[in-house]
């Protein structure tokens, strides 16, 4: 078998090579935005291609394939890398929202100046580690991959050094953070002496059956449950559920504006990527299975209802957001509860709630600027009059988190809830739904300011004027309105697609 | 069952929507094109609805003009529209009232395009309710319809329209959200017996549900419809959405809006959960009854007309209620019939409220009086109308109104016997608003000016009195469509548990035999 493909590992070279080039380019040749603009759009369309390829080249394989990362150490050699129509469909999604979504943060990058290189190269680094993590074959490879990522986003947040809120946003992600990083790693830890093993494939070839559930399961069932126990409460961090959500609303309050669409985005698909690979991959066994899904079961409740509820106390936009991300975070574990046959439907919902954030994300960072912080829902009233087009996506984008027939929101909340219905969860699709229409509450409050009251008086002088995009923004906003619609309306292509991206 | 028909009732559903689509490309400098615009598109769906009434079979139990195109097979949905006695008038009565509504518009100057837009998607939504028998896709129109009105009621409303339009949301929605998960948990339930899941109506009435599923999912489906209706005590956003309404809103909502919930409750309710409903029934009736009397004299105390209005849709929805759960089919085909007379005397009423708002600007009884004297033919309209509404005989009211009681006398005597009551109190509720605005002298000098119907008024109310006349004296057509489609699913009813329906025309009989026994 072949052991080495840098077709498997093709998008991660590239956008890792992007991003030295930006740096080097900038500090060598004294390359300017335009530059790194062209670098960075290149590395994510050639990136975005190459998980084509791969999704091409697992179709001719039947099925995907594992990479090792050394021909042979004595007898036993471990997969590294898988590549599946999982991980290429992970490949895309995250290319194609977080190209887009810095695309739409490029007057952020412009306004940071000569820095801006380091910005565009961190968020290239960033994105190579989500989508290790979505290939990993190995927990150990996981972690590498979700630590390369976090500790790049870390920097982003506090990327904005003027601003007080930013360097606290970074400090606090940075400590709940490793904190998270910290306990998975111990997590992975007590898999190693669970299982004897911290690959998630079986030695030598797919065909030798799973290592992570072999023959020691039983001996240590203690060890096992503590070990998925710290394996969910880290990944639970990064996808900011609850009761591990308390980074989100600061870090995305006090993140530079331009640049919280591509980490909210972005976390949430690599960390929900590493769960459905861990647990509906890996441990979708039945001696496993009652575990890990009923302790998801429990995070995605009391998510929904944490977000929810606290989402309804929100003054803030952006916190607003932060705390329906968790509600989000809940309705797609609704799925993963599931095993390998929610995770079509945790795609659908997943893919279409990160372009929602980055448009949602995109739309807060010309309200309040992009370097701007705090974006008071107060700051949005009569939006409808200074900027209809602005109002409008931001109307659809609310309508589908909230679940609204005729967008993709719909659709995803239909197919999670299905999921979770078809496999014994009927009290979560439950409260799924109650806590989708308490949502509602919050969603709407947005769509009253933006159309039903005047412009705001006490806001300030400028906030008056008609707003003004740079047409970058403006245009991935579209986009994501468009596929949100899109979506919506016509769901079966994509719904047909993501059926086949499931783990090996 | 012509396979590869025409798809008539497709572009019954898609008509007004690309209505919207050609309003929004009006470019700004032509505005005042909207508004004939507007009101010449939504006259389209009307001409595809004549058709489709001209063409139903009467006499035909079954779904006619079927169309089913499977839209994505894992999921089990499909495009599947269809329509049946009950569904049509429903359909007609939306096409008639869209045109009417929008010519009733004239005053909106705030943002027509929107407004028009909100309009014409609200009029694709509910084609698509009344005519989906795919349970998720009628979800999808369901749904569809709130955000328009949320839209109408929150932009165009007066006084507290934010507030107004949110109660209506948040209240509808949770409901929708507790129909939706009956509605998934139904189609996987399902998906043993039919060999996969689906949301197919058809193939869904076919399954054996024990009775305490069948409770739950009654419970799930009715407590959405009841909201919708509203049925007591899920009435309370009602009176404030149809205050605040802009007029065109108020009469789309009592007049097509509210009747979702009772044929959600007629087709859904009892079609997919029959031994549910033989055992709640009584509950439902009493509910229904309780609305009647309650809606009654609320509306009683109200100072301001339009409340009043919309307490007595509570009222009379509660007779639709009540013929729907007495499970004879007199009353059910009263109950159908009482949807569409409701929608006419109502929708009339908030359309002649709405022209008397347009001139004075309040809709406080007391700021009236004597209107008959400046305003004659408005009184004339307006009395006429309050007449239907009360079920004077000789007006379409009255024949809704005596079907549904006669037919519930007979399986609930003392729900029937309290509902009468409240055919009383409606003639007091009307008639004493009717005496202080507009008998006696001019009571407010700012009365004294005021011009009487427009010929654009005109236009709009008379259509709709003839309709009132025509159903009053001359029911039949109406009933030969409904009563095929309502007996279906009595039949069934009758089929699956053990429960007698009396037979039609024989409420003689049943007295007969029970003396005898």
């Amino acid at each position: 078998m072949g052991n080495l493909s840098f077709l498997a590992i093709g998008p991660e070279i590239i956008l890792f090579a992007a991003a030295l080039v930006v740096l080097i380019g900038h500090v060598g040749f004294g390359w300017g935005p335009r530059a790194w603009a062209g670098i960075s759009a290149a590395a994510f369309v050639a990136a975005t291609g190459l998980s084509w390829l791969q999704w091409l080249r697992v179709d001719d394989l039947g099925g995907g394939a594992l990479y090792y990362s050394f021909d042979e150490i004595d007898t036993v050699v471990l997969p590294m890398v898988v590549m599946d129509h999982f991980s290429a469909f992970a490949g895309m999604l995250i290319f194609v929202v977080t190209g887009l979504a810095l695309a739409a943060g490029w007057n952020l990058v412009r306004s940071f100046e000569s820095r801006g290189a380091e910005f565009v190269a961190l968020v290239l680094i960033s994105v190579t580690g989500m989508h290790l993590m979505a290939s990993s074959a190995n927990l150990i490879m996981l972690f590498i991959g979700l630590e390369t990522a976090s500790i790049s986003l870390y920097i982003v947040a506090g990327f904005d050094r003027e601003h007080r809120n930013s360097d606290e946003a970074a400090m606090k992600y940075f400590l709940t953070g490793s904190f998270a990083s910290a306990v998975f790693i111990y997590g992975v830890a007590l898999a190693f002496a669970a299982f004897g093993s911290t690959s998630l494939y079986g030695a030598n070839s797919i065909e030798e059956g799973w290592p992570l559930v072999g023959g020691r399961i039983l001996e240590n069932p203690g060890v096992m449950l503590a070990a998925v126990a710290f394996i969910i409460v880290g990944l639970g961090f990064k996808v900011s559920a609850a009761p591990f959500h308390q980074w989100a609303p600061d870090v995305y309050q006090g993140a530079p504006g331009g640049a919280v669409g591509l980490m909210a985005s972005g976390v949430k698909v690599e960390g929900f990527a590493a769960m459905a690979r861990i647990f509906a991959g890996a441990m979708d066994v039945p001696e496993l299975r009652e575990d890990w899904s009923s302790a998801l079961a429990a995070i995605a409740a009391l998510s929904i209802v944490v977000g929810t509820a606290l989402a309804i106390a929100q003054t803030d936009f952006k916190r607003m957001l932060a705390y329906s991300g968790v509600a989000h975070a809940g309705f797609i574990l609704t799925s993963v509860v599931a095993g390998v046959e929610g995770v079509p439907a945790m795609w659908f919902y997943l893919a279409t709630y990160a372009f929602q954030l980055v448009g949602a994300f995109t739309i807060a960072a010309v309200v309040s600027g992009p370097r701007g912080g705090a974006s008071a829902i107060k700051e949005y009233s009569g939006l409808y009059e200074r900027a209809p087009i602005l109002a409008g996506s931001l109307a659809v984008l609310m309508m589908a988190m909230a679940g609204f027939p005729i967008t993709a929101g719909f659709v995803g909340k239909i197919g999670v809830f299905q999921a979770a219905a078809a496999n014994g969860y009927l009290w979560l699709v439950v409260l799924g739904v109650v806590a989708a229409a308490a949502g509602l509450f919050f969603y709407l409050r947005v769509i009253v300011v933006m159309f039903f009251e005047p412009v705001a008086a006490e806001a300030p002088g400028t906030a008056r004027a008609p707003l003004q995009a740079p047409r970058i923004t403006l245009t991935v906003i579209l986009v994501t309105v468009a596929v949100t619609v899109l979506f919506g309306l016509v769901p079966w292509p994509l719904l047909n697609w993501v059926q086949w991206a499931v783990p090996l | 069952m012509g396979e590869a028909a025409f798809p008539t009732l497709a572009l019954l559903v898609l008509l007004p929507v690309a209505g919207a689509l050609v309003i929004s490309a009006v470019p700004r400098r032509h505005e005042g094109l909207i508004f004939p615009l507007s009101v010449a598109l939504s006259a389209t769906p009307l001409a595809v609805a004549l058709y489709v009434l001209w063409e139903f079979e009467t006499g035909e139990a079954g779904f006619q003009f079927n169309q089913q195109v499977s839209w994505f097979e894992p999921w089990g949905v499909s495009w599947n529209v269809e329509i049946d006695g009950i569904s049509l008038l429903l359909v007609v009565l939306t096409a008639v009232l869209f045109p009417l509504s929008l010519l009733a518009s004239a005053s909106i100057r705030k943002n027509i395009k929107m407004y028009m837009i909100a309009m014409l998607v609200l009029e694709t939504g509910l084609f698509g309710a009344f005519l989906s028998l795919d349970l998720l896709v009628f979800f999808v129109f369901f749904e569809l319809t709130l955000i328009p009105m949320y839209l109408l009621i929150g932009m165009w409303g007066s006084g507290r329209r934010v507030y107004a339009a949110i109660k209506f949301v948040l209240y509808t929605a949770l409901g929708s959200g507790i129909l939706l998960a009956g509605i998934i948990f139904l189609a996987v339930a399902g998906a043993d017996q039919l060999g996969g899941i689906t949301f197919d109506y058809r193939q869904l009435v076919n399954l054996d549900l024990s009775s305490g599923t069948q409770t739950w999912l009654f419970l799930a489906f009715g407590v959405a419809f009841a909201i919708k209706v509203p049925l007591f005590p899920f009435h309370t956003w009602l009176p404030d959405a149809h205050t605040e309404a802009p007029t065109a809103a108020s009469v789309l909502l009592a007049g097509v809006l509210l009747k979702l919930g009772t044929y959600g409750l007629l087709r859904f309710n009892l079609g997919l959960f029959p031994d549910a409903t033989v055992r709640l029934a009584p509950w439902l009736a009493g509910l229904a009854v309780i609305g009647i009397i309650y809606g009654a004299v609320v509306a009683i105390a109200q100072p301001d007309v339009k409340r009043l209005v919309a307490y007595s849709s509570v009222s009379h929805l509660g007779f639709i209620v009540l013929g729907i759960f007495a499970l004879t089919s007199q009353s059910l085909q009263g109950g159908v019939l009482q949807m569409v007379n409701h929608g006419l005397t109502t929708g009339a009423l908030f359309l002649l409220i709405g022209m008397l708002y347009d001139r004075r600007h309040t809709r406080e009884i007391a700021d009236y009086g004597g209107l008959a004297r400046v305003m004659p033919l408005f009184a004339a309209f307006f009395l006429f109308t309050a007449f239907a509404s009360i079920g004077l005989p000789g007006l379409n009211g009255f024949i809704g109104e005596f079907k549904i009681l006669l037919g519930s006398y007979v399986t609930l005597p003392g729900h029937a016997i309290v509902a009468a009551f409240g055919v009383i109190l409606a003639a007091v509720y009307l008639l004493w608003a009717y005496e202080r605005m507009f008998t006696g002298p001019v009571s407010n000098p700012e009365n004294e000016g005021l011009n009487d119907l427009s010929g654009r008024e005109i236009a709009i109310i008379v259509p709709i009195a003839i309709l009132i006349v025509f159903l009053g004296i001359y029911p039949k057509p109406a009933l030969d469509r409904i009563e095929p489609s309502v007996e279906l699913i009595l039949d069934r009813i009758e089929l699956v548990t053990d429960h007698q329906i009396p037979a039609p025309g024989r409420i003689v009989d049943v007295a007969g035999m029970e003396a005898g026994e």
